[in-house]
């Protein structure tokens, strides 16, 4: 008997299977993409402290009634596309100089000398502290962090290059009081704005002092960050964000509302 | 006698198709690996509100350091009345131990300690910055979100976000 030849399968329709797949998962995919507000919730305290008293030009509060009517820094305002603008002008109006009879936050101007003094001042305490028998760890953790705060502010005039350092007064803040009925629309509405002054007051100073917009940056380090053969750049971006942060820092308050 | 052969009625040759399913596959395998699934389809429906600047949470997903709930009216309009303000939440894929909690913030705390315990061992993230995000409709009042951060708080679960669509060209 002769060899008989094995018939070919015909592979034409293995298209068709393939096919049929491809769009089962192109139908059942969603391909929205996620994003949010990230923000941080304090600490739970145990020991209670009675409120610190803060001035009233450090606050920049955002109010939103029941009815979602909004006020900003005690002004009524009807159209919530001008949080943002209200917002920036609170962070830059004293920013050039200081002015104590407007109702806008104090910028202190710290020069490299002051800051090598209140490094050496800090150590030493936090040495002490160290040396101290039966000193509680989070203590020694909270001065040596201190310390750490203020070779932060060295690394950050030292970028910016300038004789001094422009910084808000450490109290000032942003708060935002909703009261329980106000629509999730427009406390969403709230956290936009804010973003868009923060990014918009960093994406100036970033254009001054890098030459580069704010987003671009944030980007590359964003990408950068985990890459081994790319620490060099992600640590140089680490220290161009960490100087726009301590020019405009992101101090928001969400305040729990009673009723 | 001609050396070229005069053209004669010829059928076109068929187009060999057995590489099209490798094209195919590539597709599919392409669309496979860049979608991410979502871990259950919530019953309470959700239109998220608009926003800009928003963070794109995909790397956090990647990572696994995100846990979503999502607070809406309940797709199932008998149960609206059962709920403050008829708002319900729903808690990410997770098996309840009893149906009522489903709906509760009472429930947060077991669900987020559960889900951070079973979270895979390369992720090293301590609870505080392990992201919850809370998917809220336009018009949920803010009070409930209040009540989701103070169950976060007692657990020291400190990191939270706040659900937009974003309506920015980046």
């Amino acid at each position: 008997m002769a060899k008989k030849e094995i018939p070919e399968i015909n592979a034409g329709s293995m298209a068709d299977i393939a096919f049929l797949l491809l769009i089962f998962f192109l139908v059942t995919t969603t391909m929205d993409k996620d994003t949010a507000y990230i923000r941080s919730i304090p600490k739970k305290v145990i020991v209670k402290t009675p409120p610190v008293d803060v001035e009233k030009r450090n606050i920049c509060a955002i109010l939103a009634n029941s009815k979602n009517q909004l006020m900003v820094r005690g002004e009524i305002m009807n159209n919530p596309d001008d949080i943002s603008e209200k917002v920036i002008e609170w962070y830059t109006k004293n920013e050039i100089t200081n002015d104590v009879t407007n109702n806008f936050p104090m910028y202190s101007r710290i020069s490299m000398k002051e800051i090598d003094e209140k490094i050496a001042d800090f150590t030493a305490v936090a040495e002490e502290f160290e040396a101290t028998p039966n000193a509680s760890a989070d203590m020694i953790d909270f001065k040596w962090k201190q310390v750490q705060e203020w070779e932060n502010k060295k690394k950050a005039l030292k970028l910016l290059g300038k004789s001094v350092l422009p910084e808000l007064h450490f109290q000032a803040h942003v708060r935002i009081e909703v009261q329980k009925e106000t629509a999730y629309e427009l406390f969403a509405k709230i956290q936009s704005e804010l973003e868009e002054a923060i990014y918009t007051l960093r994406d100036k100073a970033s254009n001054e002092i890098f030459g580069e917009s704010y987003g671009v940056i944030k980007k590359r380090y964003d990408a950068n960050e985990g890459d081994k053969s790319k620490q060099v750049q992600a640590r140089e971006d680490k220290e161009k964000l960490d100087l726009l942060k301590i020019l405009y820092p992101d101090r928001f308050i969400e305040v729990t509302p009673k009723k | 006698m001609s050396k070229f052969k005069k053209e004669g009625k010829k059928n076109a040759p068929g187009i060999n198709t057995s590489s099209l399913p490798d094209i195919v596959f590539m597709l599919l395998f392409f669309f496979m690996v860049a979608t991410t699934t979502k871990d259950a389809d919530p019953t309470v429906s959700v239109t998220s509100p608009e926003g800009v600047r928003a963070t794109d949470m995909t790397p956090y997903k990647q990572r696994s350091e995100i846990d979503f709930m999502y607070l809406g009216k309940p797709r199932n309009a008998a149960r609206a009345a059962e709920f403050n303000y008829g708002f319900a939440l729903f808690l990410d894929n997770v098996a309840q131990p009893d149906p009522g909690d489903l709906y509760s913030t009472n429930y947060i705390r077991q669900w987020k300690k559960d889900k951070f315990n079973s979270k895979p061992p390369s992720m090293t993230k301590p609870i505080e910055s392990v992201i919850t995000c809370v998917k809220a409709d336009k018009e949920a009042p803010s009070g409930i979100i209040f009540d989701i951060r103070k169950e976060l708080q007692e657990i020291d679960a400190l990191t939270i976000a706040y659900a937009v669509r974003d309506k920015s060209n980046i």
